[in-house]
């Protein structure tokens, strides 16, 4: 009967495979990357560090953190990133981690085209993989540090291997498993090409969690010069200049906030209470009565302020 | 542990509901003239802003009790914790249990698991014996 099972499951795992295998043989990039991007790319100034067994998050974060002129060991990262319990490192550790080497940390977007577009700009993306099948998984992290177009296959520094060379299908399949999941590291004050708005500002924010908004100050200046019209982003910039005791630089910002939307409450609220602050009563009295009128989370405040000027 | 937590979120649940009443209910307290924090701003982004506030509130003290079972050394556990953006730590506490560990080890596999993957290597699918290719 043991057998009888094996057998079962062991069959229908190879239907599994040999219907997966019809996925695998999709293409896996958009035309335009094909033609934008160089032939070929490898980031050779990426250094290596072999991991030991079940060390390959220390491994990662030593390499990519060492790029960024960090100076650490996978000893020293192993008690920093390492969960005994699990034999393996877990994602928000990863991200974390690289924030206590006063590092940003970037999730990329989950697609091929996206990975392959940060490699073209030299940018080195850890990623997470999935070796083996889900169920029986084998979770991975690598550093990918470059492609070679025409023959289809992806560069890594993984495991033991200093050059690590997998064919695009390949790599995709075992990525997928992990639903694409990658990130870039990189200085403050530096957004890394190609980084969505909404995957910057979670970043920076986290950043500014652990190091204070006047850390994180150049990077909310980085992400405002490259997404003008996020009004999120010139929100940030209005906390952190404010932070920074430049309270008409952090006014301007809040401005802006409010008019790229012009129905952000909390941008409002800030604004007319900077305002206030530097006792420009007019202008706060006009920014509270928005903040005041619009519904939400900052509503009773913004009317409890106005009502006490 | 379940009664503590229990006990916390009645606190900060009653706590939260208080701060948010309008200004008019208690008017001898001053005005607090802080600003909104962008951390704030993005929370209220997701959905369900003060739940997940209490959340994540509550979340840091499960993750130091979870790292610590799992067998990190205690004098790393708070730097560790500390590293955690709220929401990092809102995810560690819910699923760590069922979150991928990057481990990249050999498998020491099952006779019958080892051809599979084999198989699966061979088809391009895998990437867990070197010398399939």
């Amino acid at each position: 009967m043991k057998k009888l099972l094996s057998n079962a499951r062991f069959a229908g795992v190879f239907a599994l495979a040999l219907l997966l295998s019809a996925c695998a043989r999709n293409p896996v990039l958009l035309g335009s990357t094909y033609e934008t991007l160089a032939p070929l790319v490898e980031n050779r100034d990426v250094p290596f560090f072999a991991q030991s067994e079940y060390q390959c998050g220390p491994a990662t974060l030593a390499m990519v953190l060492n790029y960024q002129g960090v100076d650490t060991s996978v000893d020293e990262l192993i008690p920093q990133v390492f969960l005994p319990g699990r034999e393996g490192s877990v994602q928000p550790e990863m991200l974390a981690t690289v924030r206590r080497h006063h590092k940003l940390a970037y999730p990329i977007r989950g697609t091929m085209d996206a990975l392959l577009k940060h490699l073209a700009a030299g940018d080195p993306v850890v990623v997470m993989q999935n070796l083996s099948l889900p169920v029986y998984p084998m979770w991975h992290y690598a550093v990918a540090i470059g492609f070679d177009l025409p023959n289809e296959t992806l560069v890594l520094r993984s495991g033991e291997r200093r050059r690590h060379t997998l064919a695009f299908s390949r790599f995709d399949a075992t990525w997928a498993r992990s639903d694409r999941w990658g990130f870039i590291v990189a200085d403050p004050g530096t957004l890394p090409e190609g980084i969505s708005v909404r995957n910057a500002l979670e970043a920076i924010s986290a950043y500014e969690e652990v190091h204070g908004p006047q850390a994180a100050l150049s990077s909310w200046q980085a992400l405002v010069q490259r997404y003008p019209d996020s009004a999120m982003g010139q929100f940030a910039l209005g906390n952190a200049l404010y932070a920074d005791q430049q309270p008409s630089e952090a006014i301007a910002a809040f401005r802006a906030a409010t008019q790229q939307d012009s129905q952000m409450g909390a941008a409002w609220l800030n604004l007319g209470m900077v305002l206030l602050q530097e006792d420009r009563l007019d202008e706060a009295r006009n920014a509270l009565i928005e903040a005041a009128a619009i519904e939400g989370s900052w509503q009773a405040r913004a009317q409890g302020v106005l009502e006490e000027m | 542990m379940k009664t503590l937590r229990a006990y916390l979120s009645t606190l900060l649940i009653a706590a939260l509901v208080i701060t948010s009443l309008p200004v008019a209910a208690a008017p001898a307290a001053p005005q607090s003239m802080d600003l909104v924090s962008t951390q704030s701003a993005l929370a209220n982004d997701r959905a369900g802003a003060d739940r997940e506030r209490i959340n994540e509130i509550l979340a840091r003290a499960d993750v130091q009790e979870q790292l610590l079972k799992q067998g990190v050394d205690l004098d790393e556990v708070d730097a560790r914790v500390a590293a955690l953006s709220d929401a990092e730590a809102q995810q560690m506490a819910q699923q760590l249990e069922q979150l991928p560990a990057g481990a990249g080890g050999v498998v020491g596999a099952l006779f019958a698991v080892f051809i599979i993957l084999l198989i699966t290597d061979i088809l391009g699918l895998t990437d867990v014996y070197p010398f399939t290719r």
